[in-house]
């Protein structure tokens, strides 16, 4: 069978945190040994090259943004192991303007010098020493995949990459033609591509950046479009203390809101299905608070912690079109959950899938009462009924689903006890829990695994895989089961319409930045109406 | 990248006459840093990463994009030299110094009383002046390659090693001749600049055809072929897989098997047609056939082309449609419906040339290209930027000359004229307004002045041997670099571009005066800060 590749786009420094974590999930779990069945074809995301050392190298098929500043230790070439022949004549006078040469914390130095099985096993605190990305970046990338926007710095208060339109004036500049030949690069390589997933910061000017390149996709590749506009945890202005910060703060919201809601609306022209993603549970304003995990324990303001829960949901949630089955593809799920003009989509995660260790799965889903996943899509809560949704469910051992006949006693009552595997038994509880609604349940083998440098976040609760035991656990969690969905139906139009009021407040005067920018009154009304249009296809009640 | 931080940027923008103070120093900051890298014998900069990321570079417009500017003043400074490089691809560096001296003349005026005011309206004069003297010293050319190989020259060699630069120039003359047709004006998109990371930078050339950064997608396809048909399209000979497999709707296998079949058969319909048209234009000849598309083609249809022996290359830049139809005739096809041997190019050579895991497809020996290739070699990636980054000059340099029809002579030889009939003409002006054209006179020579000091003369020595050559001599005079003494530059090949020095003076008296002039300036820095 042919791999349906995919090419990945990241888009944005809180994007580029979220994908740190994905790349390294994927990397820390490639089998070498051949002992551990994957069940992701790994080649759907990965490509195999050759540097200029003659090396066979396998690196992510992707390419990412970010602004002058923000690689640190990480070489704009990727870091792998390049050939470096010197010139073979020199200009007379050669003066070399060093900066201070970027110091390499204990993990980056480990990974340098020490065998991975060592790295993995160890324990850091790296909540301390993570100021960047790529400060626990495990993956070395192919020296096409970093794009670094050289007009801007990262971290520069004074002249700040903060808007839509700039990014869209990056797009135009230099920066976008070789970004798009990239692009092509990478699509010529593939023999049957399945699409493009595009996962950005929305809240600056990444958005714009983002939305121009995806935009260039749908003109140039009939391929669908998969895009994660995400919203970071927290902005360093979110604590105001004075007048003055909080008069900052306050203008950086209203710029921040604006860009996300040009970001939807024009996703909703461009994409071919898009889920906001945020572990605050606004999103605007401010983050809000954070989604609460029951058996989480993570720090919002470190982008380290938030971005690790988002990288969990965006590999559970894509297993569906990277099985090696190749059965599903990114265009058989952007039609199922498109419908009707909804482009737009939520997502809920299940970090970990809370079972009890002693537990049948069948008694868990019949027992409990709380819900079993967290929305984390800002501002909006997943109705029960009357939605479409993809339920993927990984790391729950079919020995755990139902106890064997002889055992079985009360359980044999349950109509859930003639199913005869874990993805019978989802199938059931959705069906049985939401209301004139459609649920496709993925399930897959394979747990989450949790190597280092993923943040332990975990509660003393949960014992080494991840399920709930009744002794406080000292040891380190290495996996966990999980459950992450995407959910669509009427109940989105609420999110819109918040965005939409929200934005409708803002007087265009203020947005003085925008209009130097060359974003006039008219545009900015424009894309108001066409957001709230948008919503309307979110309206109508359907009949399944 | 390389942090040459200019200055606190928490500048404060309270009072007026403190902010002229900003302005003044913020300029004569970035100058610092950009004045050794005037002319050919100014240094190289060398910019290190903290990762360890390499940046080599001379030229003023690379240097600005990779430092890190922090002062708003600097940055406005910055800004308007690299829109100078924008307009016509060169004079960044000079724009910079010129500032620079001018805003250091006027702080000497300025610190006795004199009101900006006057000051900026002496500059208005002079700049009127200046531009007339370089209309009188312009050197108009006829469009032929021995006038243009001097502009190239003396453009490539203050960016590159002289050995790599006379190479250089050959191939960026020739270049632009090959792809312009008489009174037209030239479109530059039409010479592919193409990297390879190859051994000797001097190994670089001019490819009269096109080379593609991509290759055949087959392994039996042939590597190499002559007398070549070239068919470049913009048609879709993958096939696109619409769902056949819903999460909610049940489809049996064999529906989707339908599906498939059903779309598959419309590609195979497309490869058919080209198959047919090949097989009537080449059965029976020696000439082979090359498919060359924008858009995907799969293993399925590569398999049906490579076994009639056609080369298929898919994902084609979408500019390179335009470049293959000018370097090898015949026209790209958005469809394969009504193909005939009219819509199909030629080229006398197409073969591949793979270096790790980088394919090249290089189409060559086109009858009367319009579009041509300058392969760029170099030992790694720093070197091919920056080659790359003086190839782009040079074209521009030998661009600007065939628009301007005209070349003014270099290594300071306006600067000093000018400064003489600046000079002259103050006298005839009442007022102290006169005081402006002074100054402006002094801060032209900055450029001869810093030409002298990167090749380790003195500045005044050398300034005071000009003017008096100058002063004898009815043709311009600039500086010899490699003597300190003074040459007719034009007799020596050093020639400049007019479009480019016009447009120095033009915009460096403009930001000069904004900056002079800080009241105002400062107000609009405070709403686009306060953001
Ligand atoms: N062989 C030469 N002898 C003397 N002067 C020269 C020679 N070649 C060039 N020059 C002078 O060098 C100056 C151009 O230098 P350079 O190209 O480094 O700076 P620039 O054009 O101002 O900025 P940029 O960095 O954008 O090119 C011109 O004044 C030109 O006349
Ligand atoms: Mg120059």
């Amino acid at each position: 069978m042919t791999t349906r590749e995919i090419l990945t786009l990241q888009l944005g420094h809180y994007s580029n945190y979220v994908g740190a974590h994905f790349w390294n999930i994927q990397e820390l779990g490639f089998d070498y040994t051949g002992t551990k069945k994957s069940e992701c074809n790994s080649d759907i995301l990965y490509r195999e090259g050759q540097n200029t050392k003659g090396q066979i190298t396998y690196t992510p098929r992707l390419l990412l943004a970010d602004l002058k500043a923000a690689l640190k230790t990480l070489p704009a070439s990727g870091g792998l192991p390049d050939e470096n022949i010197q010139e073979d004549f020199h200009w007379n006078a050669i003066e070399k303007i060093q900066e201070p040469k970027a110091e390499k914390n204990e993990f980056l130095r480990d990974i340098d010098t020490k065998a991975a099985s060592d790295v993995i096993s160890k324990k850091y605190t790296l909540e301390n020493d993570i100021s960047t990305w790529t400060d626990y970046l495990y993956t070395r990338l192919h020296s096409r995949s970093i794009n670094i926007i050289k007009d801007y710095q990262h971290g520069n208060e004074n002249v700040s990459f903060d808007l839509y339109h700039t990014g869209k004036s990056i797009w135009e500049q230099e920066f976008g033609e070789t970004f798009s030949d990239k692009i092509r690069k990478y699509v010529e390589e593939c023999d049957s591509m399945q699409g493009f997933q595009v996962n950005f910061d929305c809240t600056d000017g990444f958005s714009g950046l983002a939305l121009s390149s995806i935009e260039h996709l749908v003109d140039e590749y009939s391929k669908p479009i998969l895009a994660h506009p995400i919203i970071a945890s927290y902005f360093s202005d979110n604590n105001p203390t004075t007048q003055e910060e909080r008069d900052i703060s306050n203008i950086k919201d209203t710029i921040r809101l604006v860009n996300i809601a040009f970001s939807i609306e024009e996703l909703s022209q461009h994409a071919t299905f898009f889920v906001p993603l945020c572990t605050g549970d606004k999103g605007w304003r401010k983050p809000g608070n954070v989604r609460a995990f029951e058996y989480l324990n993570y720090n919002s303001e470190l982008y380290y912690h938030s971005s690790a829960i988002l990288a969990s949901a965006i590999d559970t949630l894509s297993q569906k079109y990277r099985h090696k089955s190749n059965f599903y593809t990114l265009s058989d799920v952007c039609t199922d959950m498109t419908g009707f003009g909804r482009k737009m989509a939520a997502a809920s995660l299940g970090l970990p899938f809370a079972m009890n260790e002693s537990q049948y799965l069948i008694d868990y889903l019949n027992t409990n009462t709380k819900p079993i996943y967290t929305p984390i899509t800002p501002s909006c809560k997943i109705a029960t009924d009357k939605i479409f949704q993809l339920i993927t469910v990984r790391g729950i051992p079919e020995n755990y689903l139902k106890a064997p006949m002889k055992e079985a006693r009360e359980q044999m009552n349950l109509p859930a006890y003639k199913c005869n595997n874990v993805k019978e038994m989802f199938e059931l509880y959705f069906q049985a829990n939401n209301f004139l609604s459609a649920t496709n349940v993925t399930v897959c083998e394979q747990p989450l695994e949790l190597k280092t440098p993923y943040p332990q976040i975990f509660s003393k609760s949960l014992n080494k895989y991840g399920f709930i035991s009744e002794e406080s656990n000292l040891m380190k969690v290495e996996s966990c089961p999980v459950i992450a969905g995407y959910h669509n139906g009427t109940f989105l139009s609420d999110m819109i319409e918040k965005l939409h009021r929200e934005v409708s407040r803002i007087k265009f005067a203020k947005l003085h930045k925008f209009l130097e920018e060359g974003c006039e009154e008219a545009e900015f009304k424009e894309r108001l109406d066409k957001l709230s249009e948008f919503k309307d296809n979110y309206e109508d009640d359907f009949e399944l | 990248m390389a942090a040459i931080s200019l200055l606190n940027p928490k500048a404060e923008f309270a009072r007026a006459a403190q902010a002229l103070a900003v302005n003044i120093s913020a300029a004569r900051g970035i100058q610092d840093v950009m004045k050794t890298n005037l002319g050919p014998k100014g240094t190289m900069k060398m910019l290190v990463s903290g990762a360890g990321d390499i940046k080599i570079t001379k030229d003023g417009n690379v240097l600005l994009h990779e430092m890190q500017i922090q002062h708003p003043t600097a940055s406005l400074i910055a800004r308007a030299s690299t829109a100078q490089d924008d307009a016509t691809g060169d004079g960044t560096t000079s724009t910079v110094l010129l500032i620079g001296e001018l805003l250091k003349q006027a702080e000497i005026y300025i610190s006795e009383g004199l009101h900006p005011r006057i000051l900026t309206e002496g500059f208005d004069v002079a700049r009127n002046k200046a531009l007339e003297v370089l209309e009188s010293i312009k050197i108009s050319i006829e469009i032929k390659r021995e006038n243009l190989i001097d502009v190239a020259r003396t453009s490539l060699k203050t960016k590159v090693h002289a050995k790599l630069a006379e190479i250089l120039t050959d191939a960026c003359v020739d270049a632009v001749l090959a792809i312009r047709t008489p009174d037209k004006p030239v479109d530059l998109h039409m010479i592919e600049l193409m990297e390879m990371q190859h051994k000797s930078a001097t190994e670089s050339t001019l490819i009269r055809g096109l080379v593609m950064d991509h290759g055949a997608r087959h392994p039996d396809m042939p590597k190499r072929v002559e007398n070549a048909y070239i068919l470049t399209c913009n048609v879709s000979l993958e096939y696109e897989k619409t769902t056949v497999n819903s999460g909610f709707f049940y489809k049996t296998a064999e529906d989707r098997e339908k599906l498939v079949a059903a779309e598959r058969d419309f590609i195979d319909q497309r490869v058919k047609k080209i198959i047919a048209l090949k097989k009537k234009v080449c059965d029976g000849t020696k000439k082979s056939f090359v498919v060359i598309n924008q858009k995907g083609i799969d293993p399925l249809s590569l398999d049906a082309f490579a076994k009639e022996g056609i080369i298929a290359l898919r994902r084609a830049k979408r500019r390179n449609m335009e470049r293959l139809a000018l370097a090898c005739g015949g026209s790209a096809m958005n469809s394969v419906d009504d193909l005939t041997e009219d819509c199909l190019g030629y080229a006398g050579l197409v073969y591949e040339h793979i270096l790790g895991e980088e394919k090249y497809t290089f189409v060559e020996e086109c009858k009367n290209p319009q579009s041509v290739t300058i392969l760029i070699k170099g030992p790694n990636k720093h070197t091919l930027a920056q080659i790359k980054d003086a190839v782009r000059d040079g074209l521009r340099a030998v661009n600007n000359a065939i628009e301007d029809k005209a070349v003014i002579p270099g290594a300071g030889a306006f600067e000093i004229k000018a400064n003489m009939e600046l000079q002259k003409y103050k006298d005839s002006v009442k007022g102290k307004a006169r005081l402006g054209i002074q100054a402006y006179a002094e801060a032209l020579l900055i450029i001869p002045k810093m030409l002298a000091v990167n090749s380790g003369y003195d500045a005044q020595d050398t300034i005071v041997k000009l003017q008096e050559e100058s002063r004898l001599s009815p043709d311009p005079v600039g500086l010899d670099l490699s003597t300190g003494e003074a040459i007719k530059p034009a007799d020596l090949g050093i020639l400049d571009n007019y479009v480019v020095k016009k447009q120095i003076i033009n915009s460096c008296s403009v930001i000069a005066s904004n900056l002079l002039l800080v009241d105002e300036i400062m107000r609009a820095g405070m709403s686009s800060l306060k953001g």
